[in-house]
């Protein structure tokens, strides 16, 4: 299940784009479901470990993706660890979802910013709470509160 | 500093075209929309000049604050247009806020924070999207701009009474 703590949280790591640079791995951008990714945030294709091909930037190194995709695939690929999810926008959000769905475990995100998870069902616990909700109206009533 | 400011940043790939018109605003919006590209550019520039191949066209100098030392570089910025990118946690502080209120720049941050510090409008947040793209001597160019991210017409809006939690309410922020 996805957890998210809302607000000031120290242990969390705050900026996700510096850490990416300095820890990625090269099979990161390797993995089929991070191509996805990478694909829709982005609309980049994966040209090796360590360089993408951007609709935008053209031929750019994996240090100079987005801030959003970084935390996405720290996300992904560290979900012992809790990363600053605010870096993320709109757009990422169905992707934390899948994320914690394909890996089957629970996963913690830090949010200081409410995230729009869309108009679908879901299943978030909050974790300064400890509620459960299921949809944005559900989360914006017991998020709210904490930022 | 007063007014607004119209400000121009290119290189040969991407044209930023944007005015701001108060000392705060913010950027948001999805990711990958061009924001920390754009703050990086204004660095080289400041750093290098033209020899960094960007162009910058603002009446105000264009500066980059970071993490680390802001607190000391913020001191020596004046009559400036400040750029800050994401993950610098300082903006949140009440030495930023206090540094922002005695001081005479612009200041541009990209956060999605809540920054209960700062008194700035919520007609200055806005995202950036691309306008549109073309070929410049066989490269592609793309050409982005600023909009705002709350409706307008909302706010346009006359409340019939407004709620507040005692009579003093709002008078620090608006003293």
């Amino acid at each position: 299940m996805l957890n998210i703590f809302y607000g000031d949280m120290p242990e969390a790591i705050y900026n996700t784009s510096l850490y990416f640079n300095n820890t990625y791995f090269d099979s990161w951008l390797m993995d089929e479901f991070a191509q996805k990714m990478i694909r829709s945030i982005d609309k980049a294709t994966v040209l090796s470990g360590q360089a993408v091909d951007s609709k935008a930037l053209g031929v750019i190194p994996a240090t100079k993706i987005s801030g959003g995709l970084k935390t996405l695939l720290l996300i992904y690929n560290q979900p012992q660890k809790i990363f600053n999810a605010s870096t993320c926008g709109d757009n990422c959000a169905k992707w934390i979802l899948r994320i914690a769905k394909k890996l089957n475990t629970d996963i913690t995100i830090n949010l200081r910013h409410i995230m729009d998870f869309g108009d679908g069902q879901f299943e978030i616990r909050i974790l300064n709470n400890d509620k459960i909700v299921h949809n944005m109206s559900e989360l914006v009533v017991y998020a709210g509160e904490f930022l | 500093m007063k007014g607004s400011y119209e400000i121009i940043i290119r290189n040969n790939r991407i044209q930023y075209k944007f005015t701001i018109y108060r000392n705060i605003t913010i950027l948001r919006g999805d990711s990958a929309t061009g924001k920390t590209t754009l703050i990086e550019m204004v660095d080289a520039y400041n750093k290098d000049g033209a020899e960094s191949g960007i162009e910058v066209l603002c009446k105000k100098r264009c500066v980059v604050l970071e993490r680390g030392n802001w607190m000391r570089d913020l001191k020596d910025i004046s009559d400036s247009i400040v750029f800050i990118d994401e993950g610098n946690g300082f903006v949140k502080s009440v030495d930023f806020s206090e540094m922002v209120k005695n001081s005479n720049n612009y200041y541009v941050i990209a956060t999605r924070d809540s920054l209960f510090n700062l008194p700035y409008s919520i007609r200055e947040v806005y995202g950036v999207r691309n306008k549109s793209g073309n070929r410049y001597q066989g490269t592609k160019r793309i050409y982005s701009e600023f909009y705002p991210l709350f409706n307008a017409e909302v706010l346009l809006s006359r409340p019939d009474k407004i709620i507040v939690d005692n009579e003093e309410a709002g008078k620090v922020l608006f003293d």
